[in-house]
């Protein structure tokens, strides 16, 4: 026996003695010594030794064991004759090769190829090894490679798994690895299991199972194919059986039997055209002068006269084409044959439908007020200027921009992220508070008389601070990032996730909801504001500066309208553009929800959000055509409640 | 323009030239204007104006013609109606589907009279639809396009598409009675939802890249570009000058007394007995129509219509430029819209000099918009009868 055989065999009863090895963590033992130990079986391994090098190898759990396994497997591992020892290699100049020490990664020396050997792997040790790469991972003692090595598993599902993950299922005793391994058990035998009562049982097992993987398996167990055969042979799992001219095109069915040489194919308008071209004589074709031939019809008529004479393949008639399609019965059979593993299945599959819907429809739901949020958020400042002051401002969407860019220009200062969003906030605020006084002095203290023309001059405003962003900061798009602990998403499973950073703006928009109905009900400011909005007059007789009150309002406004943009820039790009996108929605938002109401405001915004993301719904992967939908639908809505969702009566309404 | 005149003996009919004495004026320079261009131009006279700026011209005057339109929807009528472009567009796109139809037909036809045998007429419709559309990644002719081919067809479309939708759209709002602010928003959203629409790419009208190579008119692909601009260019100075015609007979007269009252005070006119809605309806529908005739002329003039030309901001600049040139009054449209746009495309094309301040350069291209915006809010403020209100002065001082 020679000497490496004999350690490995010492090793071997060593493992037996000791079974309870240190399971806790990865042995400090370097991966050369271990496999020195069984050096002859490492280097020329055969199917019936491989066995036991690998248990050795799992036993003593050296580090790198993995790759390891991984690289012999893909003979990339070299043995240097004179002493025994095993090395990676990376191809050098030459033909020659570096040696890498397996358990420091360094590189050891440059060899020419003769002077190593590289390990010949065959196909029946190879399968063993991988075989082993899975069963180690999946006893590894570390909790997290367990889980990892299931989830390998559960991606590429293969039939091999299943004893390997049985037998570690039950020696398992991590609770939640246990279930996980069960689960993708399920997963395997569903689809692999040899008898089908175990097939059944475990399809039984993902009924009610709403994870994408449960789903795959079920659906791809349900997969089909299409057949036709004369009659439907013994022993198919038929799924459906389809009627030539109700659910399948005659042509097609035709054209499928020929495909498959049992009758003539049936020549296409294209192949009519070819053979007449090809057979066009004296400028006719069999007698019919090519100019007329500008019609189905005629084409047909020649092409008939030519199979007349034998030079063209027939073109059957629709009394052939039905009579040929009659012989044969199509229909799509499950490539499953086992017809109850099918029934299970889609029994199984049926089941899940009711609990996906409800969290597809959780999913729509948080989508659509996550979008309103946003509507809200870009709308709640025009609430004040537009709902309670009346006054347009088509600038109101570049006070958004506005808004947007300082948390840009906060962001190139401040480097961290969550710092630099807090300054943004309160300094968007500012910025915007001050260009919206300064707006409401020069330009609309003027035309409070003339709405329309505000609605104008507002717009020159609004085209001028367009470009003047443009000329600052360029036409390309902006970032503003939000911080890591923004970036994630929450998933409730794998129908309904939500993105943390939509979470924000939804806290964002609520916050800003009760902070401005904080103001304008329960602060002298809100009062006031109230007043000058229903009797400038009158307000002004009872010691309130109507000229301060607009101004501040207007302020307060285009205040909300910047700190807005910052929340907006966060999920949307920041361009000088970005306001323009906003400003007929938010507009929108405020009408449809009832013009000079706060609650309004938010209805008009959840109306809307709900409204485009119902519509994407039913035609996924189109926004545009939801907006579309969605405008139509306001314009509509303005009919029948011109006054919006929430209408304002009595003396508030103002008319 | 007085409403007030209560003391009005019984009113004698007085001639449409005497209430509008511009008309005339108006007429004698477009006719002249046209004959100098005429003179001037490569394809018809001395080679001084080039064709590329004959067309600018025609393009301009077709901005006139849908610059008074818009005058007498909101400086007559008071509808500050923010969806005349997108008239403007259907007109555009109803006329430019002919022009792309049949042009790719007569080119298909003869790459295929080549061929042994004649094409059917559905080979000729199938290539014809996979040259059009294998852009937007399909090769069916959509039903849209079923009449494409028929030129009274789609000249038919250019006043019934924009007529209808202004007729069904100005029903369903002047019903309701939504007036000022929220009309203007509401066809602002009619507007956005056409754009939108059109930016689709299975809306059958090539979404994004629009219909282009429309300056090439089937039957006369072999006259060069510099006789067809002219030909454009007369047939937009006809359209401008016989829209100013009927828009002047219409503002002018009893039934312009109605509309301007309707502007000035609306219920006032309803409680007199009048069918406000009605009148609004009509100048509404009527000012779309001319809008896609305008439109028509336009396309084949600047050879590519697409989405982005109807957009919200096109509407408002058509404002912009009413309000710049001076409301109330159809001359004052017409100066607005050839002098901002005119202004806009010798700015922005770098025909501007671009001047050096020594600390700063003022390159026009960034700094026109700018200029531009300010300078309709003073506008505005200070000069709400724009620049039409400087004849007022000029006809004051004599």
């Amino acid at each position: 026996m020679p000497r490496p055989a004999l350690i490995a065999t010492l090793a071997l009863c060593l493992l037996v003695l000791w079974p309870l090895a240190p399971l806790s963590a990865q042995s400090d033992t370097p991966l050369q010594d271990v496999l020195q130990t069984v050096q002859e079986q490492v280097a020329s391994p055969s199917r019936a030794q491989v066995g036991g090098v690998l248990d050795v190898l799992q036993e003593a759990d050296a580090p790198g064991t993995a790759e390891f396994l991984t690289r012999w497997a893909e003979r990339e591992v070299f043995e240097r004759p004179e002493d025994g020892l095993f090395f990676y290699a990376r191809d050098g100049a030459d033909r020659t090769l570096t040696l890498i020490d397996l358990d420091t990664g360094e590189d050891v020396a440059e060899v020419t190829t003769r002077d190593v050997n590289q390990i010949r792997v065959n196909a029946g040790v190879r399968r063993e090894i991988e075989g082993a790469l899975v069963t180690f991972e999946l006893l590894a003692p570390d909790r997290a490679r367990r889980m990892a090595a299931v989830r390998t598993i559960a991606r590429s599902p293969e039939a091999d798994h299943i004893p390997v993950l049985e037998s570690a299922l039950s020696e398992e005793e991590d609770g939640a690895v246990a279930t996980r391994m069960a689960r993708v058990l399920d997963l395997l035998n569903a689809r692999f299991a040899s008898d089908s009562a175990t097939r059944v049982a475990a399809i039984d097992a993902l009924s009610g199972d709403i994870t994408t993987e449960a789903r795959r398996a079920l659906n791809q167990i349900l997969s089909t194919g299409s057949q036709f055969a004369p009659e439907i042979p013994e022993g198919t799992n038929v799924a459906r059986i389809r009627t030539p001219g109700a659910d399948l095109d005659l042509v097609d069915a035709y054209a499928r039997l020929a495909d498959a040489d049992l009758v003539p194919p049936r020549p296409g308008r294209n192949a009519i055209r070819d053979a007449l071209r090809a057979n066009v004589s004296d400028g006719a074709v069999a007698g019919i002068p090519v100019h007329r031939l500008d019609t189905e019809e005629a084409r047909r008529e020649a092409y008939r006269l030519l199979q007349d004479e034998g030079i063209v393949p027939p073109l059957p008639t629709q009394a052939e084409m039905d009579a040929a399609v009659a012989q044969y019965v199509f229909f799509d059979a499950y490539l499953e044959p086992d017809a109850d593993v099918t029934t299970a299945a889609r029994a199984a599959l049926d089941s899940t439908r009711t609990s996906v819907g409800i969290w597809q429809f959780v999913s729509l739901s948080l989508d659509a007020l996550s979008l309103a949020s946003i509507f809200f958020l870009a709308a709640i400042g025009l609430a004040i200027t537009f709902g309670v002051m009346r006054v347009i401002n088509m600038a109101h969407g570049e006070f958004i921009m506005m808004g947007a860019y300082t948390g840009y220009v906060v962001q190139t200062m401040i480097p961290d992220y969550t710092t630099s969003l807090i300054v943004a906030l309160p300094m968007a605020f500012l910025v915007t508070f001050a260009a919206g006084v300064a707006l409401e002095r020069t330009v609309i203290r003027h035309l409070y008389t003339r709405p329309l023309e505000t609605l104008l001059a507002t717009f020159g405003i609004s085209i001028a601070l367009q470009q003047l962003a443009k000329n600052i900061f360029g036409t390309q798009a902006r970032p503003l990032t939000a911080p890591d602990w923004l970036a994630g998403s929450i998933a409730f499973n794998d129908v309904a996730s939500i993105s943390t950073i939509r979470v924000a703006i939804f806290v964002m928009a609520i916050a800003f909801l009760l902070a401005l109905l904080f103001i304008l009900n329960r602060t002298r400011l809100g009062l006031e504001v109230r007043a000058v909005t229903q009797n400038p007059g009158m307000a002004a007789s009872m010691g309130i500066n109507p000229d301060r009150i607009n101004m501040l309002t207007f302020g307060l406004g285009s205040g909300i309208a910047g700190v807005a943009g910052v929340s907006i820039g966060l999920v949307a790009q920041v361009t000088s553009e970005m306001g323009a996108n906003y400003i007929v929605q938010s507009f929108m938002t405020v009408v449809v929800g009832g013009v000079g109401s706060v609650f309004g405001t938010l209805a008009g915004a959840t109306l809307i959000g709900a409204l485009q993301k119902g519509i994407e719904w039913f035609n996924p992967g189109n926004t545009l055509a939801a907006q579309t939908f969605m405008v139509l639908f306001i314009i509509l809505f303005i009919q029948f409640r011109p006054k919006g969702i929430v209408a304002l009566k009595g003396r508030a309404a103002g008319d | 323009m007085e409403m007030s005149r209560r003391t009005a003996a019984p009113v004698k009919r007085r001639h449409l030239l005497q209430d509008n004495p511009s008309v005339l004026w108006f007429m004698g320079l477009l006719g002249l204007f046209t004959l100098g261009v005429t003179v001037l131009s490569e394809g018809f006279g001395i080679g001084l104006i080039s064709t590329n700026l004959v067309k600018i011209l025609g393009m301009t005057l077709c901005l006139c013609l849908i610059a008074i339109a818009m005058d007498v929807v909101w400086g007559y009528c008071g509808i500050l109606s923010l969806g005349h472009f997108a008239f403007f567009g259907l007109g555009g796109y109803a006329i430019g589907m002919w022009l792309m139809y049949a042009r790719t037909e007569i080119v298909i036809r003869e790459s295929l009279a080549g061929s042994t045998i004649p094409p059917t007429e559905r080979e000729v419709s199938e290539a014809v639809a996979s040259q059009i559309f294998s852009v937007v990644g399909s090769n069916e002719l959509p039903l849209i396009w079923s009449f494409a081919g028929s030129l009274p067809f789609q000249l038919a479309m250019v006043v019934l598409v924009p007529g209808l939708l202004a007729l069904v759209f100005g029903w369903l709002a002047f019903r309701s009675r939504v007036t000022g602010v929220y009309l203007s928003i509401l066809t602002q959203a009619m507007t956005l939802a056409l754009s939108l629409y059109l930016f689709q790419n299975d809306t059958g009208l090539r979404g994004n890249n629009g219909l282009s190579g429309l300056q090439n008119i089937p039957g006369a692909l072999h006259v060069p570009q510099s006789v067809i601009s002219v030909w454009f260019f007369w047939a937009s100075a006809f359209a401008l000058g016989a829209g100013y015609l009927l828009f002047a007979w219409v503002v002018s007269g009893k039934f312009g007394s109605v509309i301007r009252a309707i502007r000035d005070n609306e219920a006032r006119v309803r409680f007199l007995g009048y069918n406000v809605e009605g009148y609004k309806l009509f100048v509404f529908t009527l000012t779309a129509v001319i809008s896609g005739i305008a439109g028509a002329l336009y396309y084949p003039q600047a050879g590519i219509i697409n989405p982005a030309e109807i957009a919200p901001i096109a509407s408002i600049y058509l404002a912009v430029w009413v309000a710049i040139g001076g409301r109330g009054r159809l001359y004052g449209a017409v100066i607005g819209a050839a002098l901002v746009s005119l202004l806009s495309s010798w700015l922005t094309g770098g025909g501007a000099p671009n001047i050096d301040l020594g600390f700063y350069r003022i390159i026009w291209t960034d700094w026109w918009l700018v200029m531009l915006g300010l300078g309709f809010v003073l506008v505005t403020l200070f000069f709400p009868k724009g620049i039409g209100g400087l004849f007022d002065y000029l006809v004051r001082k004599q």
